[in-house]
């Protein structure tokens, strides 16, 4: 091919590429939808915790909020109690909240209340006995964490652990922002 | 199928696919790499420094970013959370890296770049299956019916047309018929992802849109296109004058 030939092939080309952007540039934004993945709103839900008290994610709107789904049973799940206890303790009253929701259907709920003793664990602790919550968090692995902003949004999905302190220090203060 | 498929390697298991992919890639352009006067052990040694610096700068670069969450707990620089990771600093880690190894032990760039070309076309592939198990880079709300069920929405399977658009350019690079110009392999690679890439990303889901609604990846694929057409056509010219 002429080097001539060759650069009408690349204009045009590029012209085509320039058309194509053009074309599909977004012209509405999309509706709010909820799924369990970033830059999605985080699907909702109501769970109580073993003392009876009721929380109903959605209410919780205009905090930061860490869902951590775990069980008694899973090794990584305990070892990141306590970095998320201490995490919580630090940045609670800038208005983050964790909300460790137990896979009760997958877990042995009389083992719960000992193991909040034994970590100390002062946030709320909700149990998911029908597995709905977990459902509508396409729950795959334990741990599953899902970091959420102040408007609802899911900003960061962490599948597996344990985390570090480190690792929720980060991303706590990007969703705190 | 793909149910089975996303659950078989739901994260963190998608990782399996890039490693997979790595190797393959690796093994593939080994076999080539004598057609572009690259010694075997110097591929191998350059790809493991790369990816090795690619690791450990992609955490040190983290760690230099988040240096006061690092400071009040020294020892997390050595958790296990692959999540601790900046994979642009890290890239340009391996690159610095490899272009140094490159330097040290006389390897041209050109013929480097084309006996690497089925390494990047096959973890283009490892990339886009990965995005499939993992439910990343997922597409626009479509009533196709080709569209596959993903995040509470029928959507452009927009993963399995980044795959099959790998896997076609892997394909096509293998059989081409190799040419006397050193580059051209490696810039046709960048040419046809970037052209690819500007269309598909097109029925994305989770672009990020700049000024007036364009999408900020498909411009930054339009011009590594312009930048490669330019390269390519440099390379061209040197070619014919030497």
């Amino acid at each position: 091919m002429q080097k001539t030939q060759r650069i009408i092939l690349y204009v045009l080309l590029l012209i085509t590429g320039a058309a194509w952007i053009l074309l599909s540039a977004e012209t509405t934004t999309t509706s709010e939808s909820t799924a369990p993945q970033v830059g999605f709103l985080a699907p909702d839900f109501t769970l109580n915790t073993m003392d009876g008290q009721v929380y109903t994610l959605s209410k919780l709107r205009g905090n930061a909020v860490l869902i951590n789904l775990w069980a008694t049973w899973c090794p990584p799940c305990r070892a990141e109690m306590p970095a998320i206890e201490k995490v919580y303790q630090e940045y609670k009253d800038q208005g983050f909240i964790v909300l460790a929701v137990n896979a009760a259907n997958q877990d042995d709920i009389a083992a719960v209340t000992p193991f909040l003793d034994q970590y100390s664990l002062t946030f709320p602790v909700v149990l998911d006995v029908s597995g709905d919550a977990s459902a509508k968090y396409q729950l795959q692995s334990l741990p599953s964490s899902y970091f959420i902003d102040r408007q609802g949004i899911i900003r960061e999905v962490i599948i597996g652990g344990p985390m570090s302190e480190t690792l929720l220090r980060t991303r706590v203060e990007q969703i705190l922002k | 199928m793909l149910t089975l498929f996303r659950s078989l390697f739901a994260p963190p298991r998608h990782m399996i696919l890039l490693v997979a992919a790595a190797w393959i890639g690796l093994t593939l352009s080994e076999k080539r790499a004598d057609r572009h006067g690259i010694g075997k052990d110097d591929l191998n040694n350059l790809t493991f420094y790369g990816l090795l610096a690619y690791i450990v700068g992609g955490r040190a670069v983290y760690i230099l970013e988040n240096l006061p969450a690092f400071t009040r707990k020294p020892l997390d620089i050595f958790a296990i959370n692959p999540d601790l990771f900046d994979a642009f600093g890290g890239l340009a880690i391996a690159l610095l890296v490899a272009f140094i190894f490159g330097q040290r032990r006389g390897l041209l760039l050109w013929p480097t770049l084309d006996a690497l070309t089925p390494f990047f076309a096959t973890l283009a592939v490892g990339l886009g299956l990965s995005h499939l198990a993992a439910g990343t880079a997922f597409g626009k709300q479509t009533d196709l019916p080709w569209g596959i069920e993903l995040w509470n929405a029928p959507r452009h399977p927009t993963q399995i047309y980044e795959t099959l658009a790998s896997l076609l350019t892997l394909i096509l690079l293998w059989f081409k018929k190799p040419g006397q110009r050193p580059g051209i392999l490696f810039l046709t690679f960048a040419v046809i992802t970037a052209a690819w890439q500007i269309f598909i990303q097109a029925f994305r889901g989770d672009s990020t849109l700049i000024a007036g609604g364009f999408r900020q990846e498909q411009v930054i694929a339009w011009v590594a296109l312009a930048v490669s057409f330019a390269i390519m056509e440099m390379r061209f010219t040197v070619t014919k004058a030497t």
